[in-house]
């Protein structure tokens, strides 16, 4: 387990570094100027040159390289075109509120979804397996913005039993901003947790310790509670993990829709104002949070089972 | 595999007697029968501004209404559907394509290039779809190209690792281990005896993708910037629905539905499919 847990964070890492050198170089390779296009139009010489030495533009590439992952191992992300703030300060200022966002999504979803699973899994191939098959294809079907736009028009507009707008203040003011965007957020997450888990717990139900269980006499419910879900719910750590991108994602959308603060709507408003560094800053944080996860979620499968250790 | 034709309809046929696939069939259908004669259906000029009559609500005339500027939603909707398959089809075709090579490679040549190619689709993976569309769209600027190209970027990993388990699997059993002692080579092995026995998962897979890739186009439309207007797009349309919401609500309507419903028709018939072109799982259901 020590030597995997190694060799995943190494192979976590070489990912890393492959990304960030790629989409520097990607920087580098757009056609025209970087610094015309930061500041603009209108930018005085001395601006531009004082943010060539800045970026140490005049510098051959390889070295600006090396200079951009100096700056990165000390956690220095670069400047804020207008503001002159840090760009990680700024960053890690609006990360909580999608953190926050993500985590409830997940939390409600993946509680339905299990539940729904493994009820269905339960009395395959009744009425009520096909009507949670159904609903889970058609929760899946609404893709996170559209479930949000639909939502604000419905249940803020229309409606008005929540907010429209922003983060809110204190907990219950916060928590109840929370409920339409993790509600647009989760929707999807429902129905593929939820085939997910019918899936893993039918294939769990016919091997051969359940089916020991099941001679022993123990009563269906026993089985599916205390034996077979235990191990039927494993991919839904390994799908969380590995759908930390897919979150991260609708997260952008549902920040702009539902005008929230968060990385997603900090990536947006500083392209639309072309700071570079910020909208940057934004991917690498992402990139570096959606490695991560994907990472701790392939441990966490490991830790619980054993056969996926050897097999990668 | 013999007689393709045979083949593609016992496939149709499958698909066509679960109920799921039937409807997904007709969805799938409709959208690519309506797309492709957009220009003749549509009540409307989609892109033709009509300032009298703006902002009008669902009526006989209207059935989905105006915009603000008195463009009929209808329309609109019936023209989005074309540039939501234009997008989506060359980025899902081009994709699979990709994956394809580089999977069947990656499972059949030696261990570091197998090795190179997993970094490779790895790294591809770990950027978040948006945030790496948007970075490429801050950096390149908006256009219908970039749109295809970021998504299919995306997406390449997923058909590669799919393509190299499917080889991997193949590649020790006896009809291709009699082949190469027979001294067929890589490209022969691989395009004409591997081929055939993967495609199938990759275009169950590549079904299952075109919702994916529709939506994702309709999100960048929608923070404006994926196709440029006054080009009509479904994304398009919940933008204007958006800024709009409290006026000319039933815009945001006749954007969102046709993307859940091209969503559901096409999850609908990537579900059946597989359960036709994969026996394993039908007897599993």
């Amino acid at each position: 387990m020590f030597i995997y847990t190694v060799k995943r964070f190494a192979l976590a890492g070489l990912i890393l570094i492959v990304a960030v050198t790629a989409m520097f170089l990607m920087i580098r390779a757009v056609p025209g100027d970087p610094v015309s296009i930061m500041l603009g139009p209108r930018a005085t010489p001395e601006l531009k040159a004082s943010l060539i030495a800045q970026m140490a533009l005049d510098q051959p590439i390889w070295k600006q390289l090396l200079i951009y992952y100096g700056g990165l191992l000390r956690g220095d992300l670069g400047i804020d075109v207008f503001s002159g703030r840090s760009v990680v300060e700024i960053v890690f200022q609006q990360l909580p509120y999608t953190l926050e966002m993500i985590t409830l999504s997940v939390l409600w979803s993946a509680a339905l979804g299990i539940a729904l699973g493994a009820y269905a899994a339960a009395h395959p191939n009744t009425m009520i397996d096909r009507i949670a098959a159904a609903v889970s294809v058609s929760f899946v079907a609404a893709p996170a913005f559209v479930v949000a736009l639909l939502a604000l028009l419905i249940f803020a507009v229309q409606l008005q039993w929540f907010p429209a707008i922003g983060a809110g203040e204190g907990f219950w003011g916060r928590l109840n901003h929370l409920v339409l965007p993790s509600f647009a957020i989760g929707l999807s997450w429902v129905g593929y947790i939820a085939r997910l888990v019918r899936a893993s717990m039918l294939e769990v139900l016919g091997e051969g310790h359940i089916r020991t269980a099941r001679a022993f006499g123990l009563s269906e419910r026993r089985i599916i509670m205390s034996y077979a879900l235990r191990i039927a719910i494993l991919p839904v750590v390994t799908v969380i993990g590995v759908g930390m991108g897919f979150l991260l994602s609708s997260a952008v959308f549902t920040e702009i829709v539902f005008a929230r603060p968060g990385i997603g709507k900090l990536v947006i408003d500083s392209i639309t104002t072309r700071n570079y560094p910020v909208v940057m800053g934004t991917v690498l944080v992402s990139t570096g949070l959606f490695v991560l996860s994907t990472a701790i979620a392939d441990l966490l499968n490991a830790l619980l089972d054993p056969r996926a250790r050897s097999a990668k | 595999m013999s007689k393709p034709r045979s083949e593609l309809s016992i496939i149709l046929r499958g698909v066509a007697k679960d109920p799921l696939g039937l409807i997904g069939l007709i969805i799938v259908g409709t959208i690519v029968v309506s797309a492709i004669f957009a220009a003749w259906i549509v009540p409307y000029d989609p892109i033709g501004m009509n300032i009298p009559d703006r902002m009008q609500g669902p009526s006989w005339s209207h059935w989905l209404g105006t915009d603000n500027l008195g463009r009929d939603t209808l329309s609109r909707v019936i023209m989005g559907g074309q540039v939501a398959l234009k997008v989506a089809l060359p980025a899902v075709f081009g994709a699979m394509a990709i994956g394809l090579t580089l999977g069947m490679i990656a499972g059949y040549g030696p261990k570091w290039l197998d090795n190179l190619l997993m970094l490779f689709f790895d790294t591809l993976r770990s950027f978040p779809t948006v945030m790496f569309a948007l970075a490429v769209v801050a950096l390149v600027g908006p256009s219908l190209q970039t749109v295809v190209l970021v998504v299919m970027a995306t997406s390449i990993p997923t058909y590669g690792r799919v393509a190299r388990t499917q080889t991997l699997t193949l590649r020790n059993s006896e009809f291709i281990l009699a082949e190469r002692a027979m001294g067929a080579s890589m490209a022969r092995i691989l395009g004409v005896h591997m081929l055939p026995n993967i495609i199938g998962v990759l275009g169950v897979l590549a079904a299952m993708d075109v919702p994916t890739v529709i939506a994702l186009e309709a999100g960048l439309s929608f923070l404006g910037l994926g196709v440029k207007p006054p080009t009509p797009s479904w994304g398009a349309l919940l933008k204007d629905g958006y800024a709009l919401i409290r006026q000319t609500p039933w815009l945001v309507v006749g954007g969102g539905l046709p993307i859940i419903l091209a969503t559901l028709g096409f999850t609908f018939l990537g579900e059946s499919l597989r359960d036709v072109v994969d026996p394993k799982l039908r007897k599993n259901r």
